[in-house]
């Protein structure tokens, strides 16, 4: 088991590294100039061609990719002090770059938009794993019969409308138009914990109930087969109650796959609940990163494909473990 | 609710707010300062300067009739108004940036007041005792500082801290901005001095400025008669020295001298400020302390921002929105009536053909005709006549001395394809044959819509359209000579605004040889002396030749394509008092601002 | 990216199904018995109507849109839509809906701001949605199922190196990345227009393809490497069957039923991906998309719904039936609803 975690950890490493790499290539080969986004920041779009030279070599771009790489790396443990135009600045470690627009390290800002993003999939996640199980669990227990059509067929129509879509329609009919639900919006759980609640409830619901209609096929199918399995029949036959049969044995069991996909899922919305966040002005990861993407912001671009792609990583390990925690018969090698 | 939109999308689609932005609007009686609510824009020829200065102003700012303070006021800023990346004084150089700081935050040697009655703006000393004084060749200048100015933490204010922001104007670094432009351009050693953290001119001590008592002397390396107006700029105040204004940590949080200080402040997205009770009402002749907190919200998605205004609801009651969707236009005139505002900005759009490459007048003139001004606009998303209104001068409206004309045998140019045709017969060019290319945003449908447009129009006057789709600012393309997709173009854009209301901020940069946003490499000798010796007139001729040369250049050379003035749609809510168009920025007055009980 | 799991989805197990009906099982391979159940399942047929009718939409768009006597043309737009600031109906459309009924020249009536036809619009943009989905599906199905194949069955380092390739690629997020290279792609090609506006489509198609061949090809490794250690595979080894042999006649056949279900689940989520980037602002440019239409018409929700529905109907439509599709093929491919 220990020697699995510290396999997977290096290769989870390993993966993290070759992205890291990745995203340095965009610095090199993405803009027409890779100092010209900074430029233009700083220049509010009057970057002048000198201007841009001086720029170019500040920021090491008429260095070598390689070596440039190498002093990222060392910045990211070590941290260093780097130029962006002409002035200098401290990072320190984690240095994961300065941010172009606001020249604060990027680390800084991370550790402000990561608890946004977080309380956004937190909050989805407990709706539609509530919602999407129970209905799912019910449906299967009404297999065949109009409620379980009905279920099935209207979340899978509902799941079918972009998400974006439902979002912005849900944003601007009930908070703006109806003015059920208070201004979207993240606010720090420890400064206010109720505007943080208020803010952030209308998105909750939407990303949940959107999210939930997936996870009702899935566990309604995980379940349906769990019910098929021959140890229910015995459980059954064994004159065990419906209610204890259903819920200890059989849901125990469905629900391997249904943590297998949360966990995905999980790792995509830490990543970034993009259109969410942008659609209900949330500053978290997605809405930094797409901003940042917008105005080549590449510092920015980079440390948050950096988040996705740790939280990926982690979540398949995390999800890894608890699929052997739930299904005895999985044995991690 | 798009990704990216740029500011003005019909021409080639120009960003403009950000860009050269600023400076005066009206002057004299028939200005077009103050508000139009919600009807059609009455540009008139602008008056004669001088009502427009009052040296004598002193503090306090005239109350405003039945204001009544506290309160909060929420400003929305829609998409893509990003709205401030930093609240350094010494860079700014943007619509929205400016209007807030300059209000609210930032006090510098002067600044603009706007008159209750007329709506037009005048120039008022703000730090200074007066607006100036200076000598017979206005190579040298001097201001005095008031005494008692403090900063939020009761600091005193010191007349080397001026001498110090106007050293950091020089910087070319991160702290580039309108600097660049007047003090390297005018003051002594400007060619020189590059400011205080550059690594050639770091602990120098800058000659320009000299500091006897209060009174704080600036000498020119060539006649500069427009310091008055160039001293109204944040840039132009005062600066702490030492390590805390060291960039860029200081532009998160400068210290406030003006009557409100920022309590936070989250680049491009929010901004907060409250008041500052350091400021001293007695010094300050233009601006009010009514509102006890402003929060201001940049980059706001465009739709939800217009529900908003329109809904009316509680918290829309104190909210001020800085632009309109063109079609929530009709809806929102209906709805909020005169707290629909329309804000007159003085800035001017042009097509810019290359001078080189087409170098056949006819040609550019049947470029002119062949522009679908109407449909552009309304494809790209502006009001037609409200947002957008068509062109006839070089100088937009509210500028001193502006005279209006027509460039083609006097008359104006409108969208004519049989026209177009005809002039292209003259130069000797077959129809079908002339080939067109310009660049538009091509991930903004409404810069592609109006693209659309603008290649229908030039087949059917008998060019042969190539337009070129790119992502990003177009003048990343346009104002990089070595850009592959820049060199294969023959017609480009510009989008400018005036500094303050003379010619010397807008003929210049955009018709001298081989300046920056010259991006149709126009160069005329004749120009460009005639724009050497303007500076030099006395003072009360320079208007009329500003204006006279305008009217040479499009008439004699027709190097630029006028596409038109703008003007922005601002609301606000039924609780906002004094609400108006500084026509200065086409922004808020802030200043003027109360909430109602 | 929730989508493309449900690929792992376990099949919904439908009892109810009459399978007693199969009467002559001995003389009918899975494939055909599969087949069979599928011709008697409503719902699949009725979506399937759906599928194909979206199908011809988008091979037919131009001769609809002749037939129709509609086209792509841009109109001056102050001659077909409100140019007036002081009215009412700023940039809405002179004629048709949403203010003036049904106008017979422009069935699904014209774009505000701009004019264009929009059931011409509509038309060419299911072909091009369709086209994108269908050839990043079929791209990204040969790469997952080649690695996939490949990885199941040589196993060690080369399975290994494989699952690795997965790894990266399952890390890395899509939208930001989509969002990154696809202005990288095209700015390269920005000097050339007519090659610009391909360059954009075939990148996005690459886009959507390389970041999407990841659970096939987990998928069909796992299927592979229990499919290996079967007897009859063994024996074709022992034989001396060549390996690309083994891999195409005997091992391939078993894995069709979830390469169908995953190209039927597939198809759908790359039309909401395309939807979804082109609403970000990155999707293709120069021809008609759906999302494009969708990107544009959320400002005019109010004043011009059907702008937005149209698009929006297509979609749900498109999607709703392929995912009932995939759903019922994979129900009458899973051996468990034979019981």
């Amino acid at each position: 088991m220990f020697a699995y975690i510290v396999k997977r950890l290096i290769s989870g490493f390993i993966v993290v590294v070759l992205i890291s790499m990745g995203v340095f290539a965009l610095y090199w080969f993405g803009p027409r100039n890779p100092a010209q986004p900074l430029c233009n920041i700083d220049t509010n779009n009057r970057c002048r061609p000198a201007m841009l030279k001086a720029y170019e070599h500040n920021m090491g771009f008429d260095d070598s990719v390689v070596h440039q790489y190498g002093l990222w790396a060392k910045g990211v443990f070590a941290g260093r002090t780097m130029e962006l135009g002409a002035t200098p600045y401290h990072c320190p470690a984690p240095c994961l770059g300065m941010d172009y627009r606001t020249k604060q390290p990027v680390w800084e800002e991370l550790k402000v938009k990561f608890p946004a993003t977080l309380s956004v999939a937190v909050g989805a996640s407990v709706i539609f794993l509530v919602v999407g199980v129970s209905t799912g669990v019910l449906a299967a227990r009404r297999r065949g019969t109009l409620v379980d059509k009905s279920l099935v067929t209207g979340t899978l129509i509902f799941s079918s409308i972009p998400f974006y879509l439902v979002a912005l329609l849900a944003m601007l009919w009930f908070t703006i138009s109806l003015g059920l639900f208070p201004d979207t919006g993240y606010y720090p759980l420890t400064q206010n914990p109720l505007k943080w609640f208020s803010g952030l409830l209308l998105p909750w619901l939407v990303l949940g109930i959107w999210q939930s209609t997936s996870y009702t096929r899935f566990s309604r199918g995980s379940m349906v087969e769990s019910l098929n399995e021959d140890y229910i029949r015995t459980a059954r036959a064994k004159g065990l109650r419906s209610r204890t049969v259903v819920f200890k044995h059989a849901l125990r069991a469905a629900m391997v796959p249904v943590v297998t996909i949360f966990g995905l899922d999980f790792a995509t919305l830490l990543a970034g609940t993009i259109f969410a966040e942008r659609i209900f002005s949330i500053e978290g990861i997605g809405k930094w990163g797409l901003d940042a993407v917008t105005v080549k912001n590449l510092p920015v671009v980079s440390a948050t494909v950096l988040v996705a792609s740790v939280a990926v990583v982690v979540s398949n390990l995390l999800v890894d473990l608890v699929y052997s925690v739930l299904d005895p018969r999985v044995r991690l090698t | 609710m798009r990704l990216t939109k740029p500011l003005a999308v019909a021409a080639a689609g120009a960003l403009a707010m950000s860009l050269a932005a600023c400076g005066g609007g009206g002057n004299g009686g028939n200005g077009n300062g103050g508000n139009q609510p919600g009807g059609t824009p009455t540009y008139q020829g602008a008056g004669t300067a001088g009502s427009a200065k009052d040296a004598t102003a002193k503090g306090p700012a005239q109350p405003i009739p039945n204001a009544t303070s506290g309160g909060t006021v929420t400003v929305l800023y829609p998409s893509p108004d990003t709205g401030l990346a930093t609240l350094d004084p010494s860079p700014g150089w943007s619509v929205t940036g400016n209007a807030i700081e300059q209000d609210l935050v930032a006090r510098s040697l002067t600044t603009f007041r706007q008159d209750p009655k007329t709506g037009d703006m005048s120039l008022v000393p703000d730090l200074a005792t007066d607006l100036g004084q200076h000598n017979a060749d206005f190579t040298e200048w001097s201001f005095t500082l008031k005494s008692g100015i403090k900063y939020e933490n009761g600091k005193p204010v010191t007349p080397q801290d001026i001498k110090f922001g106007i050293e950091r104007s020089f910087d070319l670094g991160s702290l580039v901005g309108p600097g660049s432009q007047y003090s390297a351009a005018y003051f002594l050693d400007g060619d020189k001095y590059k400011g205080p953290y550059d690594k050639a001119t770091k602990g120098q001590d800058y000659k320009g400025v000299t500091i006897k008592g209060n009174k704080i002397t600036i000498k020119m390396s060539k006649p500069f008669p427009d310091m008055d107006y160039w001293g109204s700029f944040e840039a132009m105040g005062p600066i702490p020295q030492g390590n805390v204004s060291n960039p860029p940590k200081y532009g998160l949080h400068p210290w406030a001298t003006g009557p409100y200080k920022v309590q936070s402040f989250q680049p491009n997205q929010q901004l907060v400020l409250v008041k500052n009770n350091q400021w001293d009402p007695n010094t300050d002749p233009a601006r009010h302390q009514y509102v006890d907190k402003w929060i201001m919200k940049f980059d706001q998605d465009p739709e939800k921002t217009d529900q908003i205004a329109l809904s009316g609801n509680q918290a829309s009651q104190t909210t001020i929105t800085t632009s309109l969707l063109a079609q929530n236009y009709a809806d929102a005139k209906q709805k909020l009536g005169s707290r629909l505002v329309q804000g007159s900005q003085p800035c001017t759009y042009f097509n810019y053909p290359d001078y080189k490459k087409i170098s056949n007048i006819k040609i550019r003139q049947a470029l002119g005709y062949a522009y679908p001004y109407q449909d552009a606009w309304s494809a790209g998303g502006e009001i037609v006549g409200v947002t957008r209104v068509p062109g006839n001068a070089i100088l937009p409206p509210g500028m001193v001395g502006r005279k209006t004309y027509g460039p083609i045998d006097g008359q104006q140019v409108t969208y004519d394809p049989q026209k177009a045709k005809q002039l292209l017969k003259e130069a000797g060019v077959k129809p079908g044959t002339y080939k067109v290319s310009w660049v538009y945003k091509k991930d903004d449908p409404q810069g592609v819509n109006a693209m659309q447009q603008i290649s229908k129009a030039y087949k059917a006057s008998g060019f042969v359209p190539n337009p070129i789709g790119v992502t990003g600012s177009l003048y990343d393309t346009w104002t990089n000579p070595d850009d592959k997709v820049n060199k294969s173009l023959n017609l480009r854009g510009v989008a400018w605004c005036s500094d303050w209301p003379s010619g010397l901020t807008f003929i210049p940069p955009l018709f001298q040889s081989n300046q920056l946003y010259n991006t149709g490499y126009f160069s005329e000798k004749s120009v460009d002396n005639r724009i050497k010796q303007i500076p030099t007139l006395p003072l009360n001729q320079q208007p009329a030749a500003w204006s006279d040369l305008d009217k040479t250049i499009e008439t004699k050379f027709y190097p630029a394509i006028n596409t038109g003035y703008s003007n922005v749609m601002m609301t606000y809510g039924s609780k906002i008092g004094n609400f108006n168009n500084d026509p200065n920025y086409g922004a808020p007055n802030y200043r003027d601002i109360y909430v109602k009980k | 990216m929730s989508h493309q799991l449900e690929q792992l989805e376990p099949a919904l197990v439908d009892d109810e199904r009459p399978v007693s009906e199969d009467r002559e099982i001995a003389g009918k391979s899975p494939l055909q018995i599969a087949f069979g159940r599928l011709l008697r399942d409503k719902i699949a047929m009725a979506s399937l109507t759906v599928v194909i009718l979206f199908a011809l939409i988008a091979i037919f768009a131009p001769l609809l849109a002749h037939l129709f006597n509609v086209n792509l043309d841009t109109q001056s737009t102050c001659e077909v839509t409100d140019c007036n600031a002081a009215s009412y109906s700023y940039g809405l459309p002179l004629k048709g809906p949403p203010l003036h009924g049904f106008d017979p020249e422009h069935p699904f009536g014209i774009a505000p701001q701009n004019g264009v036809d929009n059931l011409a619009f509509w038309l060419y943009g299911a072909r091009n949605s369709l086209f994108i989905a269908t050839m990043a599906t079929i791209i990204s199905t040969f790469i997952g199922l080649t690695l996939g194949l490949i990885a199941g069955y040589a196993g060690g380092i080369v399975d290994r190196m494989i699952s690795f390739l997965t790894d990266l690629f399952l890390a890395v997020p899509y939208i930001l990345a989509a969002l990154s290279l696809a202005p990288i792609l095209d700015e390269r090609f920005a000097i050339h227009p007519a090659l610009q506006s391909k360059v954009t489509f075939w990148s996005l198609i690459g886009i959507l393809s390389v970041l999407g061949w990841m659970y096939l090809a987990r998928l069909m490794r796992g299927e592979v490497l229990s499919l290996r250690e079967r007897e009859y595979v063994e024996a074709a080894r022992l034989i001396g069957m060549p390996t690309r042999r083994i891999l195409v006649r005997e091992i391939l056949p078993n894995l069709v039923a979830p390469i169908v279900v995953a190209i039927s689940l597939g198809l759908p989520a790359y039309v909401t991906a395309e939807a979804g980037l082109a609403f970000l602002g990155i999707g293709i440019v120069g021809r008609p998309s759906w999302g494009q239409t969708i990107d544009a018409a959320t400002n005019w929700w109010q004043r011009y719904p059907l702008y937005l529905w149209e698009p929006v109907i297509g979609i749900v439509l498109l999607v709703v039936a392929l995912n009932l599709l995939g759903d019922s093929i994979r129900d009458a491919l899973d051996p468990k609803t034979r019981r």
